[in-house]
């Protein structure tokens, strides 16, 4: 079910389609990965996600992806970390808008949960061109989605599980030809009371976890409406908000407790013509925290708008700009940031089977140049026949992250003179394809890169102050394998992945600095993942595992944590119905082995647990 | 830091009351000798360790807390106090674990009902142990105390009793304990029988460390600008002598070298950061202020009277491992070496 896609050219076929024809039948969403040649993309749709419903964005790409992904406990902070990166060298988009917090410059991802979003791709390496801030090591890309023509549908799904786990979720949606909604409510909580050994007491006793309790709800509403056949209005919102209880470190004692809510909103107008497309896109986000007693919100409002055409056979061009009001409203600051960016895109394919890309941005904050960013990437199908292909894929860039608003206004401690932190990678990769009875793509990617810059917080008498003082550098190998075929009347499907991900400081903080030459804290240099799965008639079963490598507590590599090897289990039945109702069945097991692990250092993660999800869609 | 200060209390409050134990011949233990240095950890990761040095072969044992107890220690080490055949562990994540100093091995622990523990004192078959207490919604601390525990073990804590806010450094003599409450410029003592606020000493300077000679304790107090050494007279629990010293930004890392002199560490803060390693000599009413060392992420300090050698810590910015640096008397240096993360003391035994 679920698989690792490979970005493929998307040379032979142009995607702005017959304008008339496309306005009428589709929701129109520019691809991803149009001007992303030679660079690594990897999607889930809706179907590969239905596993990963009443879990978050975290769990998805820890257990599924070469990201890893550093967990601060169960249900808690989630932070992901692309080819050795930093989390604020991620981009996260939901729904072309860029929604990590200005003001911490990353995201949760254990609050951006899987059932409110209907799409998600992620793309590898440096793409300030085409994507901008802080798409360094790589940026995550979110989408809801609805259809025309599919009439009333609705449902209802519930889950209960080990630890209090009890997910409930209902949607209910209308289309017509030329019109379509859908609305999707949701509550998730856990009382998160899963037994561990506490290794801050004597004797290191079994504990029950007591203050880790997690309750979001939210809600998605999606409104595409066709004004006639050139024109096309989308919209939507998303309104999510997250209680929970923080759970304490081992050893301390604490009792905080976090409260996010966010508020996102993205209007698109698209104007389609005979060989371009407007794109008028407009929106805002809104985030509040509230940690303990202490408020930090900040209120985004985008205004955006681009030209994408197709010049000619061989080219095509987009132009765009993107003006950005940040409005930060935190515990010991207030601040704005207007943001001004343009950029442009060219694609030339000289035949079906090669194509480049260069991409450029240069983005204006506050009155700062960031560093302009371009961008040149190129594929080539240089072995295809009826039944197999091998594609060569490779790119070279820049990125970009602008300090944060902490970064420069945090009082006391924000330090207005940061520059941003600038990034230089390249990747190779290639991509083997095989159709037939047995299936595969088989694809090695390896990548270098550096940044520059890079911002940390050192302290500072009793003040923690950010500088832009260290300088990284990264190298790694991916491998992404996929092997689908049938015995009888079983359909089977292998996926696996390996990662290796060397990142090391290359200039510490000052002489006494012990981290040059190790790799990076919490930075495994090994991942891997792999699922199996059956499918027969409705019935599908799958097992995966994730296995991550040591990696240490600080970056000069005294500590290192253990590896660990998770294995998950599920069962689904989704042919069953009750009338006219179907009513899909699963059962997943988490944790399978009860291994006891823990991401980071003394961070407690919960043993096996058990889940049950049962839906009714009308 | 307070520990080479705190074993000379300790030193002093065992020969003065002569314990039950003093003169039971042991075989030396593996860490018997040398000197401890406290790795107080960073925060939100809880790694806080103990090395063990030995000053003659240079010898460095890490995470001796670790390796002969089989767990992390899993806290911020705030603070070791020795008391007889008993190491306390101060964290002040909320717990104290109690070793034997000989090998390590862990004898018990205070482990709940403590909030942001600071330090310990015993007396008799009590532990007193100053606590923050929680952090309100400002992250003040208005509900600050000491805590009794029955049992030099540890064990449950049997009594808050309320003190000023952010109580720090505890002294035991005779039936009293005698409290550094650094918030309000006070000196609290408690009658340890009772288990009450007996006397209230008001300070215009923040009381940081004791430091007992004779039958005089010594206050190290601190304002922005200056450095006040009150002496209180222990037998009849009033203040002495004041003494003032112009010293700007002083912390409260202290070290005694026993001798009437004593290496401060100052810090600018921020934006400068400027630190520095001061040496004081008081004579008489006289008193002066020497820098020896300055530099940046001064953490600890504390003062080998074997070698008369001093002890820097450098906690270097918490990205890692800190670093110790050996200074002679007049402030050369003689050696450095890594230690464990953020180093922020030393116990010289």
């Amino acid at each position: 079910m679920f698989l690792l896609v490979w970005a493929f050219s998307f040379v032979a076929s142009s995607p702005i389609q017959d304008t008339v024809k496309l306005a009428e039948v589709e929701v129109y969403a520019p691809a991803l990965d149009r001007f992303a040649q030679g660079q690594k993309v990897i999607s889930w749709t809706k179907k590969d996600l239905e596993n990963y419903q009443g879990r978050s964005l975290g769990d998805l790409l820890q257990e599924q992806s070469p990201v890893f992904v550093r967990q601060y406990g169960a249900g808690m902070i989630a932070s992901p970390s692309f080819r050795g990166t930093s989390a604020g060298h991620t981009a996260v988009f939901w729904n072309g808008l860029p929604i990590n917090s200005p003001s911490l410059g990353q995201s949760d991802l254990s609050i951006l949960p899987v059932t409110a979003i209907d799409q998600i791709s992620l793309q590898f390496g440096n793409a300030g061109a085409l994507f901008g801030n802080e798409a360094i090591g790589g940026s995550v890309h979110l989408s809801t989605s609805t259809d025309f023509g599919k009439g009333f549908q609705a449902g209802i799904s519930q889950q209960f599980g080990s630890f209090g786990l009890f997910n409930t979720s209902a949607f209910a949606g209308f289309s017509s030809k030329n019109f379509s909604s859908k609305i999707k409510v949701y509550r998730e909580f856990s009382k998160n009371n899963f037994p561990y050994n506490d290794l801050g007491q004597i004797g290191t006793p079994e504990v029950k976890e007591d203050h880790a309790q997690f309750e979001q709800i939210g809600i998605v509403q999606d409104l595409v409406w066709n004004l006639n056949a050139n024109n096309q209005v989308k919209t939507a919102f998303w309104w999510n908000k997250t209680n929970r209880e923080v759970q304490p470190v081992m050893g301390s004692n604490t009792n905080d407790e976090q409260e996010d809510q966010a508020f996102r909103a993205a209007i698109d107008f698209f104007h389609f013509e005979e060989k371009s497309v407007w794109n008028l896109k407009t929106g805002f986000v809104k985030n509040e925290q509230l940690f303990n007693a202490s408020q930090n919100n900040s209120t985004q409002y985008f205004l955006a708008g681009d030209w994408d055409q197709k010049i000619s056979d061989k080219w095509t061009s987009k132009l765009g700009a993107r003006y950005t009001l940040t409005k930060g409203d935190l515990s010991t600051y207030q601040a704005d940031d207007e943001r001004i960016e343009l950029y442009q895109s060219t694609k030339f394919s000289a035949t079906d089977n090669f194509s480049f890309a260069l991409n450029l941005r240069q983005l204006v904050y506050s009155g700062t140049f960031a560093p302009f960013t371009p961008n040149l990437g190129m594929d080539w199908k240089f072995w295809n026949t009826n039944t197999q292909a091998l594609q060569l894929k490779t790119s070279l860039g820049k990125g970009f992250k602008v300090p944060t608003l902490n970064d420069r206004f945090w009082n006391p401690g924000g330090n207005p003179d940061l520059l941003p932190e600038e990034s230089l990678s390249g990747e190779i990769g290639l991509t083997w394809n095989k159709k037939g009875n047995l299936n595969w793509t088989q694809s090695l990617t390896y990548y270098k890169m550096s940044v520059d810059n890079w911002i940390i917080w050192l302290p500072k008498g009793s003040v923690w102050t950010p500088e832009n003082i260290k300088k990284v550098s990264n190298q790694g190998l991916e491998y992404q394998g996929s092997l689908d075929g049938a015995i009888g009347t079983w359909n089977w499907e292998l996926t696996t992945s390996y990662t290796y991900s060397k990142a090391v400081t290359t200039k510490g903080t000052d002489e006494n600095d012990q981290s040059v030459g190790k790799q990076l804290p919490y930075t495994p240099q090994h991942q891997a993942n792999a699922k199996v799965q059956i499918k027969k008639s409705g019935f599908t079963s799958f097992i995966a595992t994730n296995f991550v490598g040591e990696r240490s507590v600080t970056a000069d590599n005294p500590r290192l944590m253990p590896s660990f090897q998770l294995f998950n289990f599920g069962l689904g039945y989704d042919q069953l119905t009750v009338g006219k109702l179907q009513v899909p069945l699963s059962f997943q097991i988490n944790n399978m082995l009860d291994t006891d692990y823990q991401v980071l250092y003394l961070r407690a993660m919960p043993g096996r647990s058990y889940q049950f999800n049962l839906s009714i869609l009308l | 830091m307070k520990l080479n200060q705190l074993f000379w209390a300790a030193a002093l409050v065992t020969v003065s009351f002569a314990c039950s134990d003093s003169g039971d011949e042991k075989p030396l233990g593996k860490y018997d000798n040398g000197i401890l240095i406290m790795n107080e950890g960073n925060f939100g990761t809880n790694d806080g360790e103990v090395y063990h040095l030995n000053p003659t072969t240079e010898e460095l044992l890490p995470n001796i807390f670790e390796a002969e107890n089989l767990r992390p220690f899993a806290g911020l080490l705030e603070d070791m106090i020795l008391e007889g055949d008993r190491l306390y562990l101060v964290a002040n994540t909320g717990k104290v674990e109690i070793v034997n100093p000989a090998d390590f091995k862990s004898l018990g622990a205070v482990a709940s009902e403590l909030d942001q523990p600071r330090s310990l004192a015993v007396n008799g078959t009590k532990l007193f142990i100053s606590d923050y207490g929680p952090y309100d919604d400002n992250y003040g601390t208005p509900d600050s105390y000491v805590a009794v525990v029955n049992g030099l073990d540890g064990g449950v804590v049997s009594k808050k009793i309320e003190v000023s806010n952010k109580p720090e450094a505890l002294f035991s003599y005779g039936n009293y304990i005698i409290v550094a409450g650094s918030e309000e410029n006070k000196i609290e003592i408690i009658d340890a029988a009772q288990e009450t606020v007996v006397t209230t000493l008001d300070l215009e300077a923040s009381p940081k460390q004791f430091h007992a000679e004779g039958n005089v304790l010594w206050v190290y107090s601190i304002t922005s600008d200056d450095v006040v050494f009150y002496t209180v007279n222990l037998n009849s629990l009033t203040l002495g002598n004041t003494y003032t010293i112009p010293l700007a930004d002083a912390t409260s890392r202290i070290a005694f070298d026993g001798d009437d002199e004593m290496y401060v560490l100052t810090s600018t803060g921020w934006p400068d950061y400027n630190d520095a390693v001061i040496n004081i000599d008081i004579e008489g009413s006289n008193a002066t202020a020497t820098e020896l060392m300055t530099g940046s992420g001064f953490y600890g300090i504390g003062y080998d009277h074997n070698s008369d050698q001093i002890y820097v810590a450098n906690s270097n910015g918490f990205q890692g491992n800190g670093t110790v640096t050996v200074l002679s008397e007049t402030g050369s240096v003689v050696r450095s070496f890594e230690v464990g993360r953020g180093p922020s003391g030393f116990l010289v035994y």
